[in-house]
């Protein structure tokens, strides 16, 4: 496809952007074409912000279900994601745009886990009953779900997060490490037991 | 962009495990994340990404006003202060450096300064040059008068004298 640049680039037709479900999610707009949307979503142009809606949309979504496992909360926060990244698009100064929107997902994600926990009031115990409380499948609704989820609810939620953000944000360790605020080898260690477990899991 | 891409794993993890650790590593994350990817999550609803877009225009368009409004504020603000400070700056202009209302003066009179001759320039001055000189005169009435025998009288005059000199020269 050929893109002609003296148009604005969010009027671009975005084929060659859009996440290829069945094949790895490292198949994105082209860097240059992502600047320019990234230029564009600064100066409040609404064209260039539903463009990165229809690229990122996929996999922010895939990550909230992937650590909540419900639809509807996944719904919730991908809507709340996408209006705090049109909020905040001002303070984006550069560097790895994966990096500053999955920390924008992780912080909601974490709020969502913070407000759930305030409304059950599960004090004791917190760690273990979020996990149960927020990733478990409900039994009616099961059969809707994947293996991969319910092997998921095994792992503890920390490296579940890490495990999705890994997948789904497309990162290098190096940039999951800071935004976790923890040492790259924390990560490493921390993510190849996770996967080893899902693997085990899984087969 | 410094993403996954760009990534060596394995000599990532041999920076922390043993070569054979980190070989084995690398396989384990390969075959993981292949099973997530076997597993695709669910896509959201297009009626949520429809949803989400309309959300986004109507956020941008309630903040569009706000920014025009922000800017022409701005804007009159600048030009505002400009305009202070060019009126303040003709003030100035037009005054002038003003006045100071304190006069230095000397202690010492004027005459001092023009003239040498300081007994006449000042009258004080010249009275007491003229009392001094007559200190002098007794001074000498009196060496003339030791000798003859009235010197205890005249040393007493003198001291009131000098007294009264003294008085009048601090009194100004």
């Amino acid at each position: 496809m050929r893109t002609d640049f003296r148009h604005n680039s969010c009027n671009k037709p975005i084929l060659d952007a859009v996440f290829i479900r069945s094949e790895k999610p490292s198949i994105m707009a082209k860097s240059d074409d992502l600047e320019q949307i990234i230029v564009g979503c600064k100066k409040g142009d609404s064209r260039c912000l539903t463009q990165i809606v229809d690229m990122y949309a996929s996999r922010c979504y895939a990550y909230f279900y992937r650590l909540t496992g419900d639809r509807t909360v996944s719904d919730d926060l991908l809507s709340e994601l996408f209006v705090k990244l049109t909020e905040k698009f001002s303070s984006y100064k550069g560097g790895s745009f994966e990096g500053w929107l999955f920390r924008i997902a992780s912080n909601i994600f974490h709020d969502y886990l913070r407000g759930k926990h305030r409304r059950t009031k599960l004090l004791d115990a917190r760690k273990t009953q979020l996990e149960l409380e927020i990733t478990e499948p409900r039994r009616s609704d099961t059969e809707g779900i994947d293996k991969l989820q319910v092997q998921l609810v095994r792992l503890d939620a920390d490296t579940k997060e890490l495990i999705m953000l890994r997948f789904y944000s497309q990162l290098s360790f190096k940039e999951i490490a800071e935004i976790r605020s923890e040492p790259i080898g924390t990560t490493l260690s921390k993510l190849h037991r996770g996967l080893k477990r899902l693997r085990e899991l899984m087969e | 962009m410094n993403g996954q891409n760009q990534e060596n794993l394995k000599e990532l993890f041999e920076q922390f495990f043993a070569p054979e650790q980190a070989a084995s590593a690398v396989e384990d994350v390969r075959k993981a994340e292949q099973i997530l990817r076997e597993n695709p999550a669910p896509e959201p609803d297009e009626l949520l990404i429809a949803d989400i877009k309309w959300q986004i225009e109507e956020m941008l368009a309630v903040r569009k006003p706000a920014w025009t409004f922000r800017t022409v504020a701005y804007r009159v603000a600048v030009a505002a202060a400009i305009i202070v400070v060019a009126a303040i700056s003709i003030q100035l202009l037009k005054k002038g450096p003003e006045k100071s209302k304190i006069e230095n003066v000397s202690m010492i009179p004027r005459k001092i300064w023009e003239t040498n001759d300081i007994s006449t320039a000042d009258t004080d001055l010249a009275l007491l040059t003229a009392e001094i000189r007559q200190v002098e005169d007794e001074f000498l009435t009196l060496e003339l008068g030791e000798r003859r025998g009235n010197g205890e009288r005249i040393v007493g005059e003198l001291e009131m004298q000098f007294i009264a000199i003294s008085s009048n020269f601090w009194e100004g």
